[in-house]
């Protein structure tokens, strides 16, 4: 995943409300209409917080122009967690590689 | 077991731990030669193409990578403190955002090497960018349950 799709990632979920939303999206698609009822906010407010939300890649909205439901998409909240697992890959990979350059290092000096 | 750790701490930094069969002299000296670095650095994951390192304050370096799709990256950046027991460089992935300042502690103990790297962002706002975890509070949690969520496949 590139910088600038997490940084669209973690800015969409920064927000509480947005966050309420893609946890009530985990229970399956819902229009703007049942996403609004829960908070105390007006359907053009939480339209608003969706267009983050599809813009960041993590909703999508359906073709139905009446209804227009909002469904989650996984991938990029999986894809987030994976720097740190990336991060580590790549160093634990490099540290047992040096493992066995520090052990020729000190056959070296033994032998001078 | 790991023998590596790897942790967020605070809100900007991520600290790994690792201790190595070696005295520092020759831990530094595998980390800080680039004829060294390129033995080991990367891993099974990348190909160091190019290692340069100028070892002194205010002296830069750069690693050229390869990856096995044949995607090059580079790490760059200054060292700030040169010492016998702890080095500091900034450092960033070019064409990214997000430069971290690198400290890194050596302790030995009969002959082993304990290394301590804290990489430090600029803020708790730059490190979730770069890292994409360690959300504002109450966010981990409700991030959390929805891994789990998405982890039973139950995403539409």
């Amino acid at each position: 995943m590139n910088n600038a799709r997490l940084n669209a990632t973690f800015a969409a979920l920064a927000d509480p409300t947005r966050r309420a939303i893609i946890q009530r999206l985990t229970r399956g698609e819902a229009s703007v209409l049942e996403l609004a009822k829960p908070f105390d906010m007006s359907q053009p407010a939480i339209s608003k917080h969706l267009k983050v939300l599809e813009r960041a890649g993590l909703i999508s909205r359906g073709r139905d122009a009446q209804r227009r439901p909002c469904r989650l998409i996984g991938k990029p909240l999986r894809e987030s967690t994976e720097w740190l697992e990336r991060y580590r890959d790549f160093w634990e990979s490099s540290f047992d590689a040096l493992d066995g350059v520090l052990e020729e290092l000190k056959k070296k000096e033994k032998r001078r | 077991m790991s023998k590596l750790k790897v942790s967020l701490e605070g809100s900007t930094d991520v600290v790994m731990v690792r201790e190595f069969d070696a005295p520092i002299r020759l831990v530094r000296q595998a980390m800080t030669t680039p004829e060294l670095i390129t033995q080991w650095l990367g891993g099974v994951r990348a190909t160091v193409v190019s290692a340069k390192v100028d070892l002194r304050v205010g002296g830069a370096f750069r690693y050229l990578f390869r990856r096995h799709d044949g995607v090059e990256f580079a790490i760059s950046g200054v060292y700030r403190e040169v010492g016998e027991a702890r080095l500091a460089h900034t450092e960033r992935m070019e064409g990214m955002p997000g430069e971290a300042l690198v400290t890194t502690t050596f302790t030995e103990r009969d002959g082993k090497t304990v290394m301590q790297l804290v990489m430090r962002f600029a803020s708790a706002d730059v490190r979730d960018a770069v890292v994409g975890t360690g959300m504002a509070d109450g966010a981990g949690e409700s991030y959390d349950s929805l891994e789990h969520l998405l982890a039973q496949g139950r995403q539409v």
